[in-house]
């Protein structure tokens, strides 16, 4: 009568630990998915509160200076994300080319891109004459600014 | 027997129940998060479709530019959000009024905006945006 009771007891506790080991892996999985889910709600309300304007006027003469061969453009952040004024914030593509050689910096003071304010960004690029485009992504919002040479 | 089974499916049920409950708390806080955006969303496209300025006059003394805007929307716009750009050139430092009123930062419909800036020589346009993005622009 003692074995039975001996059995029963070895395997309550093989299926005790059973069972704490699948609940163990499965609460680790809940929690990776409930991080990853939370990051992936904090980007994309992120994504959707950033908004740009490029305000830079396409009808005057100024945006391409052939002397230094730099595009200059002012973007505004008419967005509610606040940005930095940081050349890693913003992916530019001129004429379908993607460009590394540029710098942003704050045109009306200094510090991060706050909502409302404008950066300054200067494009290294030499241009022929005609129609020029230039897309500027930030955080998947993307604007498109067409100039004539 | 009976107890492993039972045992078993308690700390099974008790790891679920803990299970789901840190999930729904980081799917609502998600779902909120992105809801708020989204309303801010619209709330800006509905400010920006109100939003209407137009360039009264423009006037070049020599070294001085004067420029009046009015606010022709239905929305109430800040001054400090106001870019002036003359021959794609971004001002800074420019002096601004609204109805004479020089300290105030509030821009509202039907008020209009003086603004004085010193430029040198004679440019030919000036544009005037907004803090929504809307802008105006003139020639000089």
């Amino acid at each position: 009568m003692a074995s039975v009771s001996v059995s029963h007891l070895i395997l309550f506790i093989a299926s005790m630990m059973i069972a704490a080991s699948v609940a163990g892996v499965f609460t680790s999985s809940i929690g990776q998915l409930s991080g990853a889910l939370s990051e992936q709600g904090l980007d994309v309300s992120s994504d959707v509160r950033t908004d740009i304007e490029v305000i830079s006027d396409s009808g005057a003469d100024g945006i391409y200076d052939s002397g230094n061969a730099t595009i200059t453009l002012y973007i505004k952040n008419t967005g509610t994300e606040r940005l930095a004024a940081d050349p890693g914030e913003l992916d530019i593509l001129v004429n379908g080319q993607f460009v590394t050689d540029y710098t942003v910096a704050r045109a009306d003071g200094s510090g991060a891109w706050q909502p409302g304010t404008v950066v300054r960004v200067e494009i290294t690029q030499t241009l022929g004459g005609g129609d020029h485009r230039v897309q500027i992504t930030v955080n998947g919002d993307e604007e498109v600014f067409e100039f004539r040479r | 027997m009976g107890f492993s089974v039972s045992g078993s499916a308690a700390l099974i049920f008790v790891a679920a129940f803990i299970g789901f409950g840190m999930f729904y708390s980081a799917a609502a806080n998600s779902t909120e998060m992105v809801n708020d955006a989204r309303e801010d969303r619209a709330d800006r496209q509905l400010e920006r479709t109100n939003t209407a300025i137009q360039i009264t006059t423009v006037n070049y003394d020599p070294n001085y530019l004067n420029v009046t805007v009015e606010n022709t929307g239905t929305t109430e716009l800040s001054v400090s959000d106001v870019d002036v750009l003359v021959d794609n050139n971004y001002q800074t430092g420019y002096r601004t009024a609204v109805e004479g009123n020089t300290t105030t930062d509030l821009w509202l419909p039907r008020e209009t905006l003086a603004i004085n800036t010193t430029v040198e020589p004679q440019p030919s346009g000036v544009k005037i945006v907004t803090g929504p993005g809307v802008a105006a622009t003139e020639v000089v």
